[in-house]
């Protein structure tokens, strides 16, 4: 409970300090991360991180919740991840009116919800903080709305769902997703199934559930990054969440079966659009530390991305493809990696197929050129550190390691494994998750009769 | 080495701003940051669509196109992606009806190779034929596909400009009409670069951590551009609509996309404009809960996602909560839009589409009959004077924002540092004297993206109610309200309202 009279600037402490629950913890520039910062352990469970960073006068109070529609178990309740992040906007006994208050603040304020996680931001002048603090832990701590509420915010979702709802991106990914996953939650979009979101409004009691069951502070990691006080920020956290009751129950996920064959389909689009071809291929958890799984994400940049040979040759030289994407992020259970093309004529995707098969084949059979490795190592420490140049930037990419280990310090990690990878680690790599046997391919083509 | 150096270098990031752009070279615009780890680039060239020959539009966001994502005389495009692949850096250039922009950001370590990179880019293209192949066929997979299937909200919204604008070089999107963009050949780009790339032509925006004599160096070799004659494009004067018209889009759709509006005599630095900028804010501050659209479409009623206003343009305007730079104009619209409403049960889409219409068309019509009480101004006053301070978040935007002044004629300090002082000077009667020179609710560009658009437009004529059904449990009052919106007068004639199939949307100019 004591905190750590001030930093410590200079020392041997490379890397992570382990803090038992209780603890605050201070941490000094070890790694690729450049900032000061103090990690919190409160005896509720509850983890949060002060990083100064970030332009004077302002801070980001950013609350992570590590839960997301990968949660969302139950038959006919898809979307109550994303559905919840809208009801936590809807007030407190204390603050009724939350829009009210921030507005007071001339706050910069959002949230957003993915498979793994719903993160809540809000940007203000430091002033502020400690005001900013009561709104935050009050609302996680005490949600309070009405069903009449509730159910009225069921509309404003469906006209969500309707946004993006045509787009042909949109209705691959569906298929995409329903044929690669036949028992884990990935199985469904973030906003759901459309049924589901048309049944919302019968939810209140399932949502109040989804509250009791997840925003506990054992699953709830906060950073509040920018211009402050350390132990005066210190005092507050302690003050404002230390009364959290801790609860968490975690779902039941089921595992997703290992997939020993092929699969293959094909959805048609009514609307205007090239065919779409992708490669889903199952693939581990996000790590940070372990080898194999770094590795996975360097493999996609560099046998698919603007600097592969694939790439030149058929987006760049011959045009046979309007453009290449490879998504090869990992995430918090084993999912797919992807390689997505749009082919700029029908009657050339077998053959462009076959260009991008044969890639595959390269990559599981040679080495990645020496130069290339070392431009994508440096791009992607560059691309991380270029995005640090805000609080609020700061906070949004310390997301990813928070919801795949409820930690910053895999941030560390994940480069310093990344700098130890060789050619024959990715080759590895490609041998393990470029195998057919966990292969999902689905293509998109136009409906004969397009409109 | 590298990585060490940059940590040191960010760790320091975010202390002292200053900013000048006094003693910086004609035509150059510097926002010095010494402490910044960044250097920023907003190149401005001063010609924007409304530059594109008839027949030919689209010319001028291809030709920025190709020389952002096209080879230079000393490097091909793939050697270009590759040597700005280990910086994780780029460049890009963005095209309005005014504006080209080339932007950029890079990491202060990695400045010298970037640079070079940059300037060949806007000085010594080499107009490469397999190049212009790409991004011509890019860009008309855009238009023949993506802008009309995938997003109708935004295709709404440029229909929106595209009604209110024609006539004038503002009528076409910067990506032009499939037909137009087709006929473009790589010798129109190399004549539209020639007659508008010149050294007369363009403002060199530099802004961060840059070294000493930098500033210098890139107006010195931005003037190695050619001089020329400058065309000059008469500020387009779009004419209020008499009475309402209507643009019905035919399409396959659950869902309804709507956007309203119609000409305001107002830019940046005009008298009313900090005035409009906090009504704007009051009744439709983008993205956000706070407005007064969303409150009562969307909190109260839970209609759809959102529902918001502008007074500047502000394309693409879902895909971020930030306002753009770079998309300065001389003129500009009032714009209403409401984000798509769903049908939730049979028959009820036109319904509810015409009620949300109506909704923020009665809201309108109290603001501009009763203004705005002192207490509401107070209030937005308050919000605008600390959301302000996050518009120039990054080095670049607060550069890009500098760029815009020059546009707009704005000396020192410039639009960010007056908003907080233009707040404190307001009035509840300068508020109500800025609406009342600016709103109005009688005139109206009306644009719908719908399915059975006949319906529609029977519906529309017959001016009969269109009340909508809720989940929850209402309270007397809103359905008191409901009443009156429901049957909420849009006076419109049938030789007002036109229908189009999605297929003809964009396809080609009038």
């Amino acid at each position: 409970m004591r905190p750590l009279q001030g930093l410590v600037l200079l020392g041997a402490l490379a890397g992570i300090v382990a803090a038992a629950p209780g603890h605050a913890t201070a941490q000094e520039p070890a790694g690729i991360f450049p900032f000061e910062y103090r990690r919190l352990d409160l005896d509720n469970g509850l983890r949060a991180y002060l990083i100064r960073a970030g332009a004077p006068g302002q801070i980001a109070y950013l609350s992570v919740v590590r839960t997301g529609a990968r949660d969302e178990v139950e038959p006919g309740r898809t979307g109550y991840a994303h559905f919840f992040e809208h009801m936590m906007f809807r007030g407190t006994k204390k603050y009724p009116n939350y829009d009210g208050v921030t507005e007071k603040l001339g706050a910069f304020r959002n949230a957003n919800t993915s498979n793994d996680r719903t993160a809540y931001y809000l940007v203000a002048g430091t002033e502020y903080l400690e005001q900013v603090m009561d709104l935050e832990s009050d609302r996680f701590m005490n949600l309070d709305y009405s069903e009449e509420g509730f159910r009225t915010e069921a509309g404003a979702i469906l006209g969500e769902y309707q946004q993006g709802a045509y787009s042909s991106y949109s209705i691959l990914d569906r298929k995409v997703r329903e044929t690669a996953f036949l028992k884990h939650t990935y199985r469904h979009s973030t906003i759901g199934l459309e049924a589901d979101v048309r049944a919302m409004p019968e939810g209140y009691e399932y949502s109040r559930s989804f509250f009791h069951r997840f925003y506990r502070p054992e699953n709830v990691v906060l950073v509040i990054a920018g211009d402050m006080d350390l132990d005066h920020t210190e005092a507050l956290v302690h003050q404002y969440y230390d009364g959290w009751e801790p609860g968490y129950q975690a779902p039941a996920i089921q595992a997703e079966p290992e997939q020993t064959a092929k699969r293959t389909a094909t959805v048609e689009y009514s609307g205007r659009t090239l065919p779409i071809v992708t490669y889903n291929w199952k693939a581990p958890a996000w790590s940070g530390t372990d080898k194999n799984a770094v590795a996975i994400e360097v493999l996609g940049r560099v046998a698919f991305g603007p600097n592969s040979d694939v790439y030149r040759k058929l987006v760049i030289q011959e045009r046979r493809l309007q453009g290449l994407g490879a998504g090869f992020g990992l995430d918090r259970d084993p999912s797919v990696v992807s390689l997505n093309a749009m082919v700029s004529d029908p009657a050339d995707v077998d053959a462009v197929e076959s260009e991008l098969e044969a890639a595959v084949a390269l990559a599981r059979d040679s080495l990645v050129d020496a130069k290339l490795l070392a431009n994508t190592k440096s791009a992607m420490k560059y691309g991380f550190l270029m995005r640090l140049e805000t609080a609020q930037n700061v906070a949004f990419a310390l997301i990813q390691p928070i919801v795949n280990t409820g930690g910053i310090e895999a941030v560390n990690d994940y480069y310093r494994t990344l700098d130890a990878i060789t050619a024959e680690d990715i080759r590895d790599a490609a041998r393990t998750v470029l195998d057919d046997r966990g292969l999902t391919k689905v293509t998109l083509v136009q409906a004969e009769r397009g409109s | 080495m590298k990585t060490i150096a940059l940590v040191a270098a960010l760790g320091l990031a975010g202390g002292v701003v200053s900013a000048c752009s006094g003693g910086a070279p004609k035509g150059t615009i510097a926002l010095s940051e010494p402490n910044s780890p960044f250097i920023a680039f907003d190149v401005w060239i001063k010609a924007g669509s409304q530059n594109d020959p008839v027949g030919k539009e689209g010319l001028a966001l291809l030709t920025a196109s190709l020389l952002s994502d096209g080879a230079t005389q000393q490097d091909s495009y793939q050697s270009i992606v590759e040597k700005l692949y280990p910086m994780a850096a780029g460049y890009g250039a963005s095209v309005d009806k005014e504006m080209t922009v080339f932007r950029g950001v890079v990491h202060k370590d990695n400045l010298d190779g970037y640079y070079t990179l940059f300037h060949n880019a806007l000085l010594s293209p080499a107009f490469s034929e397999d190049d212009f192949n790409r991004v011509k066929a890019q860009l008309l997979n855009y238009d023949e596909r993506a802008r009309r299937f995938n997003r109708d909200e935004e295709l709404s919204r440029e229909l929106l400009y595209w009604m209110a604008y024609q006539g004038t070089p503002y009528a076409h999107p910067a990506e032009g009409y499939v037909e137009s963009v087709r006929s473009i050949t790589l010798q129109d780009v190399k004549d539209f670069y020639a007659k508008h790339y010149l050294r007369n032509n363009v403002v060199v925006g530099v802004g961060g951590g840059y070294p000493d004599g930098f500033v210098e160096r890139v107006r010195a070799d931005l003037d190695g551009l050619p001089t020329g004659t400058v065309e000059t494009v008469a500020a387009p004067e779009p004419a209020m609509p008499r009475g309402v018209k209507v643009l019905i889009v035919e399409k396959q759709t659950d869902a309804s996309a709507i956007s309203m509006g119609f000409p305001i005599p107002l830019v940046r630095g005009d008298p009313d404009f900090t005035e409009m900028a906090l009504v704007n804010s009051w009744f439709g501050e983008h993205r956000s809960s706070f407005s007064h659209l969303y409150q009562v479409i969307r909190e109260r009623r839970g209609m759809n996602y959102g529902d918001y206003s502008y007074i500047e343009a502000f394309p693409r305007s879902y895909t971020t909560q930030e306002r753009p730079v770079n998309y300065a104009r001389r003129s500009n619209l009032f714009e209403i839009w409401i984000r798509p409403i769903s049908g939730t049960g049979p028959d009820d889409l036109h319904d509810r589409t015409l009620f949300a219409t109506r909704a923020a068309w009665r809201e309108l019509a109290k603001l501009t009959d009763e203004g705005l009480p002192p207490d509401e101004v107070e209030r937005a006053r308050l919000y605008l004077h600390n959301f302000s301070v996050t518009y120039g978040s990054t080095v670049s935007r607060r550069l890009a924002y500098k760029v815009d002044d020059a546009f707009y004629g704005l000396g020192e300090p410039g639009y960010l540092a007056s908003i907080r002082p233009g707040l404190e000077k307001l009035t509840p009667e300068s508020v109500k004297g800025a609406i009342d020179r600016n709103l109005q609710p009688d005139n109206m560009w009306v644009v719908f993206i719908t399915s059975n658009a006949e319906a529609l437009k029977a519906k529309l004529l017959s001016g009969e109610a269109t009340p909508i059904r809720y989940a929850a449990q209402q309270p007397p009052e809103l359905l008191a309200e409901d009443e009156e919106i429901a049957s909420f007068p849009i006076p419109v004639k049938a030789e007002d309202i036109t229908i189009m199939p999605i297929a003809e949307v964009f396809e080609k100019g009038t």
